[in-house]
Order: structure tokens, then C-alpha cells, then sequence
């Protein structure tokens, strides 16, 4: 694979107009790469889900070039339907499409041309791999004050012309002060075994509001990673819910800082996976300030020979005291050949804080089925409001109606 | 309506039930009293069609073996148990639950499927009969409910689903007087010449208020004695220990 790696890079800097300095941090993280590769299981981060493994079984012959002169179709009926929103399109990687049709023009920034940042997070390879692949970076700044006034949806969509790549998206956010936006990552996928790779840094400045929502709904073959960077300051939330159940692999991983007093960030998700899938959720909630706030709630339905993981970890910082951490996870086993996986940690310098973890997984209560069976209902019927039931907790603690619907509807949680 | 003939029902081996018969007719209330463990419970999971046991015999519903039934089949039939536990089901909103439990008893049987407006009405008036409090409906299934309410609520069920054949697995049991009161009427309001009753009880107290046609005593698993309510008010006084 590093010869092939090495071709590619190599292509990639030729054929693109990379400014001086911007090729100088590539070939750093390039290296970097190289000297690190893909992550496997002996790294803790990643010992539930060896990504290594796990593409060299799914991926025959990666490759890491993608040409990018071309513009792609798109397929508009992909689009969500019934709301209103503002869009950023990448199909195949390239960005198609930047329509922002409903906000005031100066309200808002958008930036291309890039320098790339240090990465703080060092020990990343795929970091790595991302600075050094990305094409264009895209960075959009909510000014002082402004609230989005509809969603922004990001789609990521792939077709079915691209086979065996490896895909690397950077989009970095900024909230300014006072200001608040909705965020949808929308994937849709009909391409085949590659590998994706996303970086999002978000920063949320004083009382900013973040709500970002992903769904990935689409059953499909790719590999991908999703890693998400948050600061947040004083009296800012970021509130994320996860819909994990399309792609053959997918780990998310949030780093989120809780900076500025009264911080707070919620982390909602749910797993739904049949045949082969693997998910992972990996959350890294940093208690760096005093009276800030975490809720996580992640919950499962698993079937077939599925497998779920969930990490996550709570850090409080001896300055945060008064800090609220909150996780809990749970899962429904449908088959005996299932697994769910959760390592709940928590690491706390601070003597006054409230902080708790919980993890459950088992079979769905027969009994409860009987119930329901006597009243008229089928297996299958009362197994679906069951799990329905058990999902829906999790849903509704999505904020925004009009998003909450929709994802209901998504799920056909609809009732 | 219903005619069990040499039932027997084991569980890991264990006989719970053996050589049991008991007929049914259109109309009639029949109650059944037993100490603990002597197959109350488990005479109404067989009814219903709860899986794990071992069983032989023949139990016909309008002279059809209902053993080839699946649960849900017996419930379109007209078959009814409220439970002694009702269970606690997280998400799911009470009365979403009711109206997928009638539509698909109704499409079952070949009717029409209400709508939401048509349900609403219908639930509404039988939840006022029932002095349930309607708020509780807009909740999920029986999640906090105290332990009357979810016995109310299974009657509630009863009233709406409007079974031919009724099971009630020990209603009375952790119900006030009050409650009690309420429930009989909510099975008496149901009296009609064609639904039937089988009433699984410990205790006299209910047939106060539920007037049974017939009284059988079950003790290890078998119908010892039958007669008219007189034989309740009998057991009451003797206790099950000196009955024999």
C-alpha cells in the first residue's frame, strides 16, 4: 500500500495548486502517515474496531488519488423533501454545490482557500491522511449575532462510478458570538467499499448554538470515519444526534471541550445494523471549565451478526468543578451473534462534581411480546413497536421539531 | 363458547396442570379459585397462547382447537386476558398501542379500521366510563402507572376491544376498594348474553361485586369441586387448606 500511497500523493500535488506552504504541511502529514498507517487494535482508541483489518477485508486495492476536474451530476431527488434548507453538495468527494438561498449574504462567510492548521490532535493518523489528501477545505463562519434561518444540509453523496477510493473532507465551522445554526450531514451512498474520511472542527464561540445531526440511513459498502473537533465557550451547547445504520463500517468520533463556563454538549445516538455492519461511537467530553454540562444517551438495535461499540469518556479538569457528566447505553440483541461493546470511562480531577455512567444490553422481553401478541398483534408488529419504542427515546430528545419529524420519518418511527 | 377437555400442561417436566376440564357457555361468569400455584396463571397463559409449556388435551373456542392458533389469532377470535402483570412498554404511547390493538382486531375480523377521530371518540367515552383519566392514555404504556391504574387500563382495553370470551388473571389483586368497584362495573357493563367470563381469583371479595353463574375450586392442577357462588362464600370461611 505505501508505494501506492506515494504515487498518489505525488499525483494529487501535481495536478492541483496547492499554495507553497499548504504543500510543505501536506507532505509533513503525509509522512506522518506513512510512519503511522492506518489504526488497528493495539491502540486503545481503536481496539473494539481494527480499521486496518477491517480495509484490507473490504477494500481491494485502495487507491488514494481521485481526480476531481470533472464535475459530478446531481441527483436532485436526493434531496430532503419538505423542508426548507440551505445546502452544500459534494458528490464523489467535489464540491458541486454551495447554495445558502435563504440567509442574509453578509451574515455569513464562506472560505476556500485555506491555509491548512496544525492538528492538535497528534496521535491521529487519520488526521493525518486527511490533511494530506484533502482537495479544497471549506470553512463557514456564522457571524455575531446571526441565527441560520433554515437548517444547512451537507450532503455527501457518492455514486456508483466510484470504486475502491479513498475520500478525504475538511469543513471547519465557526459560530461566532450570539449566533446559532442547524446542521444536517445527510449521506447517500451507491458507490462501492471506500473509504471515507471527514474532518469537522467546529468553534462555538460565547451563548452559540450548535445543533448537528447525521444520518447515515443508506445500507451501502463503504468504510468510513467521521471525526469531529468542538470548542465551545462560555454558555454556548452543542447538541449532536447521531443516525448510525448505513454504511458497512462507520466510527464517529467527537472530541468536544468544554472551554468556557456553563459550556454544555449533548450527544444523543442510536445504532441500527443487520448482516456484517460495525459501528463505532467514540466521545471524548472534556470538562475544562466550571459548572459546564454533558448528557449522552446511545441505544442499539442489533441484528444478524452485527456489532456495535460504544467509548465514551468523560475527562474533568481539576478547574471544573460543578461539572454534570451523564452517559448511558443500551442495547437490543435480536440474534445471539450480535455484539455490543461499550467501555464507559470516566477520569475526574475535580472533588464536587455529579457524574454518572450506565451501560445495558439484552434480548427483547418475550413477555413483552406476549403482551402485545394478545392484543391482536403479530410477532413482527409487536416486535417493531418494541423496538420503536425503545429507539424513540432517543429521538425525542432531539430540540427541533420541524428535524425531530423528519428524522422520525426517516426511521418510520412516524406513529 | 369454550370447552377445555383433559387438559394437561407441563412446564421443564414439572405438571402444572392435568387432567382439567371446564366448559363455558355464551353469557355465562364463571370464576376459578385456587391457592398459589395451583395453576391459575398458568391455565390463563394457555388460554392466550404464552409459549413454553408442554400441552395435551383440547381446548375449543366455538368448537375450534385454538392450540393451531398463534396468539394473536386467539385475540382476533375474541379471546381476551388481562393480565395480573400488565407490562411496562417504554415508547410506546398508550394510545397509538390501543388503536393498532382494535384496527388490527377489526381488519382481522373483516371490519373497518377506525380512524383517528373515530378512535379518539370511542376511547374517550370508555375511558370516562372507566373514570381513567384520559391524560394517561397521551403516555407511554403503562410506564408509571401505579399498579390499579394498569389493572384499570387492562379493563379499559377489555371495554374497547369488546371480546366474546374474557380472562381476568387475578384483577382484583393490589386494587382499594374503590378501584375495585370500578373494575366490577367496567366487567359488568360488559355483560351480555353472548361474551363470557372466566374469572381467576384468590379471593371472595370480587364476586361481591361480579356476580358469578359458576364457582370451581382448583387445587393441584385439577378442578376439585364446582357449584354456585355459595361455594366462594364456603371457601372464604374454611380456607383452601381445610377444604379438601
Amino acid at each position: 500500500m505505501e508505494e501506492q500511497l506515494k504515487i498518489d500523493f505525488e499525483k494529487l500535488l501535481e495536478t492541483s495548486n496547492f499554495s507553497k506552504k499548504n504543500v510543505e504541511i501536506k507532505r509533513k502529514n503525509f509522512e506522518n502517515f506513512i510512519e503511522k498507517g492506518f489504526p488497528n487494535r493495539r491502540e486503545e482508541n481503536w481496539k473494539f474496531s481494527d480499521l486496518n483489518q477491517i480495509i484490507s477485508k473490504n477494500i481491494k486495492n485502495l487507491s488514494f488519488y481521485n481526480d476531481l476536474s470533472k464535475p459530478n451530476k446531481i441527483d436532485q431527488s436526493i434531496f430532503i423533501d419538505g423542508l426548507e434548507h440551505n445546502k452544500l453538495v459534494f458528490v464523489n468527494g467535489r464540491i458541486e454545490k454551495i447554495e445558502f438561498d435563504y440567509e442574509e449574504k453578509n451574515k455569513i462567510e464562506i472560505l476556500d482557500d485555506l491555509v491548512l492548521e496544525k492538528s492538535n490532535n497528534a496521535n491521529n493518523s487519520l488526521l493525518f491522511l486527511n490533511n494530506a489528501f484533502v482537495n479544497k477545505y471549506f470553512k463557514l463562519i456564522v457571524k455575531k449575532n446571526y441565527s441560520l434561518k433554515k437548517p444547512l444540509v451537507i450532503y455527501n453523496i457518492t455514486n456508483k462510478d466510484l470504486i475502491s477510493k479513498s475520500i478525504n473532507l475538511k469543513v471547519n465551522i465557526s459560530l461566532e458570538e450570539n449566533s446559532s445554526l442547524k446542521l444536517i450531514e445527510f449521506f447517500n451512498d451507491r458507490s462501492i467499499t471506500n473509504f471515507i474520511n471527514i474532518n469537522y472542527n467546529f468553534d462555538i464561540q460565547k451563548n452559540s448554538i450548535l445543533k448537528n445531526y447525521k444520518i447515515d440511513n443508506n445500507s451501502n459498502s463503504n468504510i468510513k470515519y467521521s471525526f469531529s473537533n468542538i470548542n465551545q465557550d462560555s454558555n454556548s451547547v452543542s447538541e449532536i444526534f447521531l443516525l448510525s445504520s448505513g454504511s458497512e463500517f462507520i466510527k464517529n468520533e467527537i472530541n468536544c471541550n468544554l472551554n468556557g463556563k456553563y459550556a454544555s454538549a449533548f450527544v444523543n445516538g442510536v445504532f441500527i445494523l443487520d448482516e456484517t455492519k460495525h459501528h463505532e461511537i467514540k466521545t471524548n467530553i472534556n470538562h475544562l471549565a466550571e459548572n459546564t454540562k454533558s448528557y449522552q444517551l446511545i441505544k442499539g438495535v442489533l441484528e444478524d451478526t452485527s456489532k456495535a461499540v460504544y467509548q465514551g469518556k468523560i475527562f474533568v479538569d481539576s478547574k471544573a468543578q460543578k461539572t454534570d457528566g451523564y452517559q448511558l447505553s443500551k442495547a437490543i440483541l435480536l440474534n445471539d451473534n450480535t455484539e455490543f461493546n461499550a467501555k464507559p470511562e470516566l477520569e475526574i480531577y475535580a472533588d464536587d462534581v455529579k457524574c454518572s455512567h450506565g451501560s445495558a444490553s439484552g434480548s427483547l422481553n418475550e413477555d413483552s411480546i406476549f403482551y402485545l401478541m394478545s392484543r391482536g398483534l403479530n410477532y413482527q408488529e409487536a416486535k417493531k413497536l418494541l423496538i420503536n419504542g425503545f429507539l424513540l427515546d432517543v429521538v425525542e430528545k432531539i430540540t427541533d421539531s420541524e428535524i425531530k419529524n423528519l428524522i422520525k420519518n426517516i426511521m418510520s418511527l412516524k406513529q | 363458547m369454550l370447552k377445555i377437555k383433559n387438559l394437561k400442561a407441563d412446564i421443564e417436566n414439572k405438571s402444572i396442570l392435568n387432567n382439567f376440564n371446564l366448559e363455558i357457555k355464551p353469557g355465562e361468569v364463571h370464576a376459578i379459585m385456587g391457592p398459589n400455584g395451583s395453576g391459575k396463571s398458568t391455565l390463563s397463559n394457555i388460554l392466550s397462547g404464552k409459549k413454553g409449556y408442554d400441552v395435551s388435551g383440547e381446548i375449543l373456542f366455538e368448537n375450534k382447537n385454538i392450540f393451531e392458533l398463534e396468539t394473536e389469532e386467539r385475540a382476533h377470535k375474541g379471546i381476551f386476558l388481562a393480565f395480573q402483570y400488565p407490562l411496562e412498554i417504554p415508547g410506546v404511547n398508550t394510545n397509538i398501542f390501543l388503536k393498532t390493538s382494535l384496527n388490527a382486531i377489526r381488519k382481522a375480523r373483516g371490519e373497518k379500521e377506525l380512524d383517528a377521530i373515530e378512535f379518539l371518540k370511542l376511547v374517550k367515552l370508555k375511558a370516562k366510563e372507566l373514570k381513567f383519566d384520559e391524560e394517561k392514555l397521551n403516555r407511554q404504556l403503562n410506564v408509571g402507572f401505579s399498579g390499579g391504574e394498569k389493572k384499570k387500563n387492562e379493563i379499559l382495553q377489555m371495554s374497547i376491544l369488546n371480546p366474546k370470551l374474557s380472562i381476568l388473571d387475578e384483577t382484583d389483586s393490589g386494587l382499594d376498594i374503590d378501584a375495585l368497584k370500578i373494575v366490577a362495573d367496567g366487567v359488568n357493563s360488559l355483560r351480555k348474553k353472548d361474551n363470557s367470563f372466566l374469572i381467576i381469583t384468590h379471593y371472595q371479595r370480587l364476586l361481591d361485586y361480579i356476580k358469578p353463574d359458576y364457582v370451581h375450586v382448583l387445587m393441584s392442577g385439577k378442578i376439585i369441586k364446582s357449584g354456585g357462588p355459595e361455594l366462594a362464600l364456603e371457601l372464604e370461611k374454611k380456607g383452601y387448606e381445610n377444604f379438601n
